[in-house]
């Protein structure tokens, strides 16, 4: 009988049905709540796409550097959002009795569809404006090859694209079944995102100030621009490339379904507390070990706090480094945002046991993790590099403070549900269903975070070594002053917490969070607030207020500040002009909610 | 004599969908009490509300006179709960679920290591002494819940579906445990859609349908001269599709 499913999986059809499932997926999340964000991203990476177009106009190498960027942003971005698209997932397939090429054939074109391939494949259409740039440059005939040529690039290219986003995520995953793989992918992680973060120090070190280094236009991201160039080989290297990547992926998908994870059998050391708060701390010590992605988590944070600091002694400035730890405690904070949400429906035992100060022990537990590791950088990397103690010591208590009081604060109120650790499957770093809000609160607590240390360290600037008892006040002040609340609140919405995870829906009439667009709102209505609300800060801050701020000190031609671009009698308009659009995007998609709250209030 | 649990026209309406529509339900102490209703019938709802974790629109439940939700320290003191398919403190071995839970109910060192030892012996989870809970199977992950539900002895234990996808050899040393509960004083209420089950095993039963009480009261009471099957299917009145074969075999 298996005869029947074998016949169906010969054909193309495998492909076509699996995009098909993805685009009946996709239908569904953009007339759900999702439908908003997932908007205000697509102008935002629309944007992004426009910019890109627009330097295959520039002269230099800044096409290739551009398509560096997205390459990297494929292979990164799911490392960081919990383990990328995972729409439709190799397990859904297992019992269906497909070759393993087939099934990653398949799940490659369903890829395709979804709205980062489209915004990648629009900027990659900056390929046919290179190739119209030929035209005009070596004829015409030379022109419409290269614009023949552009087509199937940019359709490889993408392919490219994806096969290494997908391997990567495949392989982390992999890696994740151990110990050592976790904590060698954070550090592997960590060690790439500080690079990248400080890549302006490698550009100076290579002694090319503006200049593209020339290994940029060779790496696999440039193949496309190559090829319409004239260099068909590049094309024949992406298609050897993209048939090694999908064998790759098709080997990694067997390992993955297959994945049979052998019950640990170490012995354990006995729990040793005697007061619930002590036994809160001691399950969670005992989660912070022997959990591989928190193992991987706080990997990448040191990693990343180590490097970020340490890479300007490429250039010989020793002065980053005492940063070290102060860094490390705000991506460690960033990677715990979720704290309640990645334990998933665990937190009906809370509930069933009142008065046990959950909040408390967690703090206590993040305290006993961070600090001390925290501590030995910050002494120790301001020691090395004579940095200012003060400083770093003020910031350092404060931070600390600050993220073990959010931390507990921003995983009770802004609760994104997760996936319940044994449901995970194949992909550990997936955490949670919706990892574009996860992502969000990541790069919210990184924020707010750095926010907490701002007294102490203007003290610290201005009165030397008394911004470190402002440190340690305002960091106990957080601690305790943002626990409170964050206890009060699992206290009175804990069954409405729990209902969320269950769900992943808010229990209805539950308006206490006020992430959530009111529900009264029309569907467009909604669209506009989130596209107001989330890129009112592009006019107005960089194309607006730090545009004028260039134009008045005579920086001109300024990347993509567009007022400085402008004839001298434009330039302030322009940068006005920004700033009142800003502004404007900001009242309109705040009046909007304000008076949908109102509206539902009343 | 104040009932075990008593459910005062509990409701909850989940977007349209009215999940449980004002049930009356009273379980009396020292009574087995077997929920029985379709998938979707609102089980796991109304016992989620009966016992605090989800907040219930309208309605009260009220554990040896505590109410749930106004005095719930008392009311959570004096029962055990295990849930169909939560999570649990999943980078713990059993022996450390326990403990932390013990502690957390306030119990002393001595007696929570005490009867950590007992509970792990009799449900026979102590050959995992080293296993996480996150590597448990199925059935052991039904015990060492039920563990957690036993664990501070309380007086009335709420089980949603205790027997699903258990081994046989499981479900029997749960039954014991339960039995030998009840015949301690005790009272337990336990969902199910399996008849036999809670004929075998119960003394009182309701019928739950469609989000609504259709029949509630004494085994013998409820199920007549039938049996439960038969009076249960008459009752939710479902046409039954059982007869009519599939196309293709």
């Amino acid at each position: 009988m298996a005869v029947t499913i074998t016949d169906a999986a010969r054909g193309p059809s495998v492909a076509i049905t699996m995009a098909r499932m993805k685009v009946a997926v996709l239908r569904h999340s953009v007339k759900g709540q999702q439908g908003g964000m997932m908007a205000s991203a697509g102008v935002l990476g629309a944007l992004l796409a426009g910019g890109t177009i627009f330097l295959a106009f520039l002269d230099g190498d800044w096409l290739p550097a551009a398509y560096a960027v997205w390459m990297l942003g494929w292979i990164i971005g799911p490392v960081f959002s919990g383990g990328g698209d995972e729409t439709l997932r190799p397990e859904f397939f297992a019992l269906l009795g497909l070759r393993p090429q087939r099934m990653a054939g398949g799940l490659l074109v369903a890829a395709f569809v979804g709205l980062a391939p489209a915004i990648s494949l629009l900027a990659l259409a900056g390929l046919i404006v290179a190739g119209v740039r030929e035209g005009v440059e070596h004829g015409a005939l030379t022109g419409v090859v290269a614009v023949l040529v552009a087509v199937p690039a940019m359709v490889m290219q993408l392919a490219v694209f994806v096969l290494l986003s997908r391997v990567t995520v495949a392989l982390l995953g992999l890696a994740l079944n151990s110990r050592l793989g976790a904590i060698g992918a954070g550090v592997i992680n960590g060690v790439i995102l500080a690079f990248l973060g400080q890549s302006w120090i490698f550009a100076i070190a290579m002694g090319q100030g503006r200049e593209i280094p020339a290994f940029v236009q060779f790496l696999p991201s440039g193949w496309g621009l190559l090829a319409v160039r004239g260099n068909y080989l590049a094309l024949a290297a992406m298609a050897v490339l993209i048939v090694l990547l999908l064998a790759a992926w098709a080997a990694l998908l067997t390992r993955r379904t297959g994945a049979n994870r052998t019950p640990s059998a170490r012995g354990r050391r006995p729990m040793r507390a005697s007061t619930p708060h002590g036994a809160v701390v001691a399950k969670e010590l005992r989660t912070w070990t022997r959990d591989l992605v928190r193992n991987h988590q706080l990997a990448f944070a040191l990693t990343y706090g180590v490097f970020f600091a340490a890479s300007p002694l490429v250039l010989g400035i020793p002065d980053m480094l005492p940063l070290a730890g102060p860094i490390f405690i705000m991506m460690a904070a960033a990677m715990t945002a979720n704290a309640y949400g990645a334990d998933g429906t665990a937190l009906w035992l809370t509930l069933m046991t009142p008065g046990a100060s959950d909040v408390r022990g967690r703090q206590l537990a993040w305290l006993a993790v961070v600090g001390p590791v925290a501590l030995v950088l910050a002494v120790v990397f301001t020691a090395v590099a004579d940095g200012s103690w003060p400083l770093v010591l003020s910031a350092t208590f404060a931070l600390l403070g600050g993220a073990v009081g959010l931390v507990a604060l921003l995983s009770v109120t802004g609760l994104v549900p997760g996936i319940d650790p044994k449901n995970r499957g194949g992909n550990p770093l997936r955490t949670s269903e919706d990892d574009g809000s996860a992502t969000g609160m990541a790069y919210l607590m990184l924020f707010v975070v750095a926010l907490t240390a701002v007294p102490a360290v203007l003290v610290a600037v201005w009165f030397g070594w008394w911004g470190v008892p402002v440190g340690l006040l305002t960091g106990a002040l957080c601690w305790w002053g943002l626990g409170l609340p964050a206890e009060r609140r699992l206290a009175s919405s804990g069954p409405e917490l729990l209902h969320l995870m269950r769900t992943g829906r808010h229990p209805e009439g539950d308006k206490s969070s006020s992430f959530k667009v009111p529900d009264n709102l029309s569907k467009t209505q909604q669209t506009i607030v989130w596209i107001c609300l989330s890129l009112g800060a592009i006019p107005l801050i960089p194309q607006g207020i730090l545009a004028a701020v260039f134009v008045s000190n005579g920086q001109l031609g300024h990347s993509w500040f567009l007022a400085t671009h402008m004839p001298p009698g434009l330039r302030y308009p322009v940068a006005i002009g920004f700033m009142l659009i800003g502004a404007g995007m900001y009242g309109t998609g705040g009046w909007l909610w304000q008076r949908a709250k109102k509206a539902e209030a009343g | 004599m104040t009932a075990a649990l008593e459910i005062t026209g509990l409701a909850k309406t989940f977007g349209e969908n009215i999940a449980v529509d004002h049930v009356e339900l009273t379980v009396p102490q020292g009574s087995f009490y077997g929920l029985v209703g379709q998938n979707g019938a609102g089980k796991t709802t109304t016992l989620s509300m009966a016992v605090g974790l989800l907040r219930p629109d309208a309605g009260t439940a009220q554990i040896f006179g505590a109410d749930v939700w106004s005095d719930p320290a008392r009311a959570k003191q004096l029962v055990g709960v295990l849930p169909d398919g939560m999570a649990m403190p999943e980078r713990l071995t059993g022996r450390e679920v326990l403990t932390y839970l013990g502690l957390l109910r306030g119990l002393s060192k001595e007696v929570v290591a005490g009867r950590a030892e007992e509970l792990l012996s009799v449900l026979e989870l102590d050959g995992a002494e080293k296993t996480l809970v996150i590597e448990y199977s199925t059935g052991m992950r039904k015990k060492i819940g039920l563990a957690t539900a036993l664990l501070h002895a309380p007086r009335l234990l709420v089980l949603d579906e205790p027997f699903e996808a258990v081994d046989p050899v499981s479900a029997a040393t749960i039954k014991g445990i339960l039995r030998g509960f009840v015949a301690g004083g005790g009272s337990v209420v336990l969902s199910s859609h399996v008849m036999a089950l809670v004929e075998q095993l119960c003394d009182h039963v309701g019928v739950i349908d469609k989000g609504r009480v259709a029949a509630a009261g004494p085994l013998d009471e409820v199920r007549g001269a039938a049996t439960l099957e038969d009076r249960f299917v008459e009752l939710v009145g479902a046409g039954t599709t059982a007869a009519r074969g599939l196309s293709w075999l």
